[in-house]
C-alpha cells in the first residue's frame, strides 16, 4: 500500500515532534465558523485529562477557501486557568495540512492515520469540525478507553431527538448489528477513538481510491474494526449538536452514499457475517444523562404522498427483483389511510435485505437501485414517526431494539439467497 | 398483298418472337444459376441454424454466461433492458452472420452484372450498417439508462409527472440515435437539422424543468402563503 506524500513542512514538523502519545484529527472543509470551538475543546481536553502526555492536534483540510486553517493556527486556549485547576505540563503540537487524494472525508482521515503512524501514536481520535456541543470531556471519553482500557476502537453514543438519525436507526444500525453481531448504536457517528495499532491496520487496506475515500469512511472504520475482531466499546458523549450540513442536501444522494457504503462492506466480509448469529452488547462507558433537545417538525402528509408516488411509478422497476409478497404489500399500502399507514418492522427488514441482495446480484446500476429506495425509506420514516408520536425517548429506543431483533431474525433470508 | 403480308410476318418475328426467344434463352440460361442461388441460400439458413445451435452449446459449455456476468457485460446490457443471456445473443449473432455470408454468395451465383454491382455496393455498405446498428444499440442502452435515472430523480423530487418525464427522455435519446443512424446510412441527410431541433428543444425543456425544480419549493411556499394564508410544516429531520 503506497503511502500518501505528506508536505515538506509537515515532514519537518513530524521530525521535530518525533513521537506522540495522543493524536486528535479534525477533518475540515470551509468550517471557519465552527472549527475554533472544536480546536479549543480539544486543547482543553488535552490539558485537563492528559497533562503529562505528548498530544498533537491535526487539521486535515480539503482546500478550504474561508480561512479554516488560519482559524486552527490562531486558536489557542490562552487562559487555561479559567478552565483548569492545573496547567498542562507539556506543549500541544498543532498541524494543519491540506490532504492529498480524492476529495472526501476518507482522504482527510488517511492523512491523519499517516501522521499517527509516523509519530507512532498510542491513541487517536477524530472529531467533526462543525460540532457545537463538543466539550473537553469528549477527548477523555474517546481516548481513555484506549490508553487505560486496552480497547482498539471507541464508538460514540449520543442522545438525539427521537426523529433524528433515521437512516442510522432504520438501516445502518439494524443492518450492521444483524450482520456482525455487535450492538454498536452509532456506526456512522463521525467522532471515534482508535488505537495506533488500528490506525496502522487501516493504512494497510487498499481502499483509498474508492468510495471509502469519498464518503464511506465512518461505516468502513466501524465495520473494519468489528469484522477484524478489534476490541470495541462505546462512550456516551451527550448530545450531538452540529451545523446543519446543507438544508437542501439531496436525501436520495445521502441515502445512496450511506447504504452503498454499508452494502459494499458486505461484499468484503461475507464469510464473517454469514457465520454470525444474534448479537451481543458492547461495553458502554461514560455517565449517561438526559439531554434537552430542540423539537423537530415533521410533515407526515407530504411524506406519505412521496411514498405513494414512488410506489406508483417505481413498482415496475422493483418487481424485477422484489418478492411478490412485498410488492403486494406496497400495492395495498398505496391505499392506506393516513391513520392506518404503517410499514411494519418485518416488511422493512425484508425490503432492506431485498435491496442488499439486488445490489449484490447487480440487477441494475447501483446508484439507480439505491436511490429508488428513497420513497420506501420516506414511507418507513413516516410510519415510525406516527408510531413514536406519543413515545418517550426510552420507548423509541425499545422500538429500535425490536426492529433490530427483526433484522436478526430475518438474516437467514439474506444468507440463503446470497450466492 | 402477299408482299405486305410477308413484311408483317417479318416485323412480327423481329418485334415479338425474337425478343421472346432471347428472353426464354436468358431464362433457360439463368434458371440453373437461380436454383443454385436458392440452394445456397437454403444451405446458408441451415448452416446458420446449425452453427447457432452448435455455438450456443459451446458457449453454455464454457460458461460464457457466468463469465460475462462477472465481467459486467450482462449488467451493462441489463441496464439497457436487454435480458437475454450472452450465450443466446452471441450464438444468434453468429447464425445471422453466416446467413448473410451465404446470401452474398447466393447473389453472386446468379452471375448477373446488376446483382454483382448490387452485391459490391452492399458489401461496401456493410460497415455503414454496422455503425448504424451500433449507434441504435447505444441509443437504446443510453435511452433506457437515462430514462430510469430521470424517473428515479423526479420521483424523489416529488414530481407527479415523473413517468411522462422518463418517457420523454427515452424518446429524445432514441430519436437522436435514430437520426444519427439514418445519417450514417445516407438516408435523409436533412434529418441532422431536425435532430438539432430535437436536441435543442430537449435541452431547453431540461433547463426549464431544472429551473422549475430548483424554484418549485420557493414557488409553492409563496403561493401557499398568498392563497391559503397558512404556513406548511416543513421537515427538520436530520436523517444521518
Amino acid at each position: 500500500m503506497k503511502n500518501v506524500i505528506l508536505r515538506d513542512e509537515i515532514m519537518e514538523k513530524i521530525k521535530e515532534i518525533k513521537e506522540a502519545d495522543i493524536i486528535v484529527g479534525i477533518p475540515s472543509y470551509n468550517n471557519a465558523n465552527t472549527i475554533g470551538h472544536v480546536v479549543r475543546a480539544v486543547q482543553a481536553g488535552f490539558g485537563k485529562y492528559f497533562p503529562d502526555k505528548k498530544c498533537v492536534l491535526i487539521n486535515s483540510d480539503g482546500g478550504s477557501s474561508d480561512g479554516t486553517t488560519d482559524v486552527v493556527h490562531d486558536t489557542t486556549v490562552d487562559d487555561y486557568g479559567s478552565i483548569l485547576v492545573h496547567h498542562r505540563v507539556s506543549k500541544v503540537f498543532k498541524l494543519a495540512t491540506p490532504y492529498n487524494g480524492i476529495p472526501g472525508k476518507g482522504s482527510a482521515f488517511r492523512t491523519i492515520f499517516e501522521i499517527a503512524d509516523s509519530l507512532n501514536a498510542q491513541a487517536c481520535a477524530v472529531v467533526d469540525s462543525d460540532l457545537r456541543s463538543i466539550t473537553p470531556e469528549w477527548i477523555e471519553l474517546l481516548i481513555k478507553p484506549i490508553i487505560g482500557g486496552n480497547f482498539d476502537y471507541v464508538a460514540p453514543l449520543y442522545h438525539r431527538h427521537k426523529y433524528d438519525g433515521t437512516i442510522t436507526n432504520s438501516i445502518v444500525y439494524p443492518v450492521t448489528r444483524a450482520l456482525y453481531g455487535k450492538r454498536l448504536r452509532q456506526p456512522i457517528g463521525g467522532d471515534f477513538g482508535f488505537s495506533g495499532r488500528l490506525a496502522r491496520y487501516y493504512l494497510t487496506k487498499d481502499v483509498w481510491e474508492s468510495d471509502v475515500a469519498r464518503f464511506g469512511i465512518d461505516i468502513w472504520m466501524t465495520t473494519t474494526a468489528i469484522a477484524n475482531d478489534f476490541k470495541v466499546c462505546q462512550s456516551f458523549l451527550g448530545a450531538k449538536i452540529h451545523d446543519a450540513k446543507d438544508p437542501g442536501a439531496d436525501l436520495s444522494a445521502m441515502l445512496y452514499q450511506v447504504v452503498s457504503a454499508t452494502l459494499d462492506l458486505m461484499e468484503t466480509y461475507p464469510e464473517v457475517w454469514k457465520r454470525v448469529k444474534g448479537s451481543e452488547p458492547l461495553q458502554s462507558l461514560g455517565f449517561q444523562y438526559a439531554v434537552g433537545l430542540e423539537p423537530v417538525s415533521v410533515n407526515i402528509d407530504r411524506m406519505i404522498d412521496k411514498f405513494r408516488l414512488g410506489v406508483k411509478e417505481l413498482i415496475p422497476l422493483w418487481s424485477t427483483f422484489m418478492p411478490e409478497e412485498i410488492t403486494d404489500f406496497l400495492h395495498r399500502a398505496q391505499n392506506f389511510k393516513k391513520e392506518e399507514f404503517r410499514v411494519t418492522d418485518e416488511i422493512w427488514a425484508e425490503i432492506i435485505y431485498t435491496f442488499a441482495l439486488a445490489a449484490h446480484k447487480k440487477v441494475m446500476n447501483k446508484e439507480h437501485l439505491l436511490k429508488s429506495l428513497t420513497p420506501l425509506y420516506i414511507g418507513r420514516t413516516a410510519s415510525f414517526v406516527m408510531d413514536a408520536w406519543e413515545s418517550s425517548a426510552d420507548d423509541v429506543e425499545n422500538k429500535i431494539e425490536q426492529l433490530c431483533k427483526t433484522f436478526e431474525d430475518k438474516k437467514t433470508m439474506l444468507i440463503e439467497n446470497w450466492e | 398483298m402477299s408482299a405486305g403480308k410477308g413484311v408483317l410476318i417479318i416485323m412480327f418475328e423481329r418485334l415479338l418472337i425474337e425478343p421472346m426467344d432471347k428472353f426464354l434463352q436468358k431464362i433457360i440460361e439463368f434458371l440453373p444459376n437461380f436454383f443454385i442461388a436458392i440452394v445456397i441460400l437454403i444451405i446458408g439458413f441451415a448452416a446458420g441454424f446449425v452453427l447457432r445451435k452448435l455455438f450456443h452449446n459451446i458457449f453454455r459449455a464454457v460458461n460464457i454466461d457466468k463469465i460475462s456476468e462477472r465481467s459486467g457485460v450482462v449488467e451493462m446490457l441489463r441496464k439497457g433492458g436487454i435480458k437475454e443471456p450472452a450465450s443466446d445473443l452471441l450464438s444468434g449473432l453468429i447464425g445471422w452472420v453466416v446467413v448473410l455470408i451465404f446470401a452474398g454468395i447466393s447473389l453472386s451465383a446468379l452471375q448477373m452484372p446488376t446483382f454483382d454491382k448490387l452485391l459490391e455496393s452492399f458489401l461496401l455498405y456493410i460497415p455503414n450498417m454496422f455503425i448504424a446498428g451500433l449507434i441504435l444499440l447505444i441509443g437504446h442502452l443510453l435511452g433506457n439508462f437515462l430514462s430510469r435515472a430521470a424517473l428515479i430523480a423526479s420521483v424523489n423530487a416529488g414530481i407527479q409527472i415523473s413517468g411522462l418525464i422518463s418517457r420523454f427522455v427515452k424518446f429524445t435519446v432514441f430519436a437522436l440515435a435514430l437520426t444519427m443512424a439514418l445519417e450514417q446510412l445516407g438516408i435523409g441527410k436533412e434529418t441532422v437539422v431536425i435532430a438539432f431541433a430535437i436536441i435543442f428543444g430537449g435541452i431547453v425543456l431540461a433547463f426549464a424543468v431544472s429551473f422549475g425544480l430548483g424554484g418549485r419549493d420557493l414557488a409553492r411556499e409563496y403561493l401557499e402563503k398568498k392563497l391559503k394564508h397558512e404556513e406548511e410544516t416543513t421537515d427538520d429531520i436530520h436523517h444521518l
